[in-house]
């Protein structure tokens, strides 16, 4: 751990880790609004809807090659894949003395990979919609609409997660997306 | 380059990341829509529009890149603003002891450092000012200085700890 987080910035007995970049929270933001605007606003079949889609097809693959060569918190390292340490992490929950991370928790690791792997989902079933070769095929069209359903779905659960885990942590998440601080009590154990 | 300038050019670069990278593939994207409605013809203007695509992608790889720089050497440079804050406030302390201020005269003293006048500091310590020009009196007095500005000026001195004349032949050297 480094010396500036340790430093406490105000407010008593919580100190404000920086954790999110500039870039992991455009991209986020960006991604959510994309998705608001091709889930409800732009005509299904659109040329907006495409440029769109491009858009969040080019922020996914921003952010995973920011997850290789970003700094610490954003990289995958920081937040690795693993159903078991997920499923430890609700464990410790329930029992209420869960362990801090400041990067994603690993249960919230999940939702991440889902929902880029989703919209990575929705944008190839959209290119090849508009492809010679797919175009009119009905198993692609489907595949678009049931990731956009499972889309909305995930997007639910991560709202539902970031509630819990800002009320059971204490730890504001919302606020850290915007300003890239975590505040965390001071007493707290980190990982 | 302060600490200020640094973080807002980490957002400058990082909106320029993500308007790079929309256009790589909205280039990316037509070169290869245009492909498959015009096949082998207009060749040229799908070359130019294919080099366009990998420019940007190369453009954004490289803005990636001094981004991660830029956020490391403004992590690296809060550390260090910490320390010499921190620092300073031990050299401070230090000199305060070796005086023998008492607890209300460092408080005061400290408040000097911070260039606040008698008036400001009577209302924060909640005392009279004649009480704040008695204790300033008697700072200077153990200090051995004769002022305000001279007070100021011990720790400058710390500061600055090159010896006088170093800094010219630096520049002659250069």
């Amino acid at each position: 751990m480094s010396a500036h987080e340790l430093e406490g910035a105000g407010e008593a007995g919580i100190r404000a880790i920086p954790v999110w970049d500039p870039l992991v929270r455009l991209i986020h933001w960006s991604l959510v609004a994309t998705i608001v605007l091709n889930g409800f606003v732009t005509e299904d079949e659109s040329k907006l809807h495409e440029y769109v889609g491009y858009a969040a097809l080019g922020l996914v693959v921003l952010r995973l090659v920011w997850g290789i060569v970003g700094p610490r918190h954003a990289r995958f390292s920081a937040f690795p894949p693993n159903p078991f340490a997920a499923l430890r992490h609700i464990r410790d929950t329930i029992t209420a003395r869960n362990v801090l991370h400041l990067s994603h928790n690993p249960l919230g690791a999940l939702m991440v990979y889902n929902i880029w792997a989703t919209v990575l989902v929705l944008c190839a079933t959209g290119i090849m919609m508009g492809t010679i070769r797919f175009f009119g095929l009905e198993w692609v069209e489907e595949a678009h609409e049931a990731a956009f359903t499972w889309l909305m779905i995930s997007v639910v659960l991560h709202l539902v997660g970031v509630v819990a885990d800002s009320w059971l942590s204490g730890v504001p998440l919302v606020r850290a997306m915007i300003d890239g601080r975590k505040r965390v009590p001071v007493d707290r154990e980190v990982e | 380059m302060n600490e200020t300038t640094g973080k807002r050019r980490a957002y400058v670069l990082a909106v320029l990341i993500v308007a790079n990278m929309m256009c790589a593939v909205f280039f990316a994207a037509d070169v290869i829509a245009d492909f498959e409605a015009l096949g082998s013809q207009e060749s040229f203007h799908l070359m130019i529009e294919a080099i366009a695509a990998v420019v940007l992608v190369f453009g954004t790889g490289f803005l990636l890149m001094e981004l991660r720089r830029l956020l490391q050497r403004n992590a690296s440079m809060e550390i260090g603003i910490r320390a010499a804050r921190g620092e300073m406030q031990s050299v401070i302390d230090r000199f305060f002891s070796d005086w023998g201020l008492s607890d209300a005269e460092r408080d005061v003293a400290l408040l000097l450092l911070k260039g606040l006048d008698n008036e400001a500091i009577a209302s924060i310590r909640g005392t009279a000012t004649g009480t704040v020009r008695a204790q300033c009196a008697r700072i200077y007095a153990k200090a051995g200085v004769d002022g305000r500005s001279q007070l100021m000026s011990v720790f400058m001195e710390e500061l600055l700890s090159e010896p006088l004349g170093s800094a010219a032949a630096g520049q002659r050297a250069a």
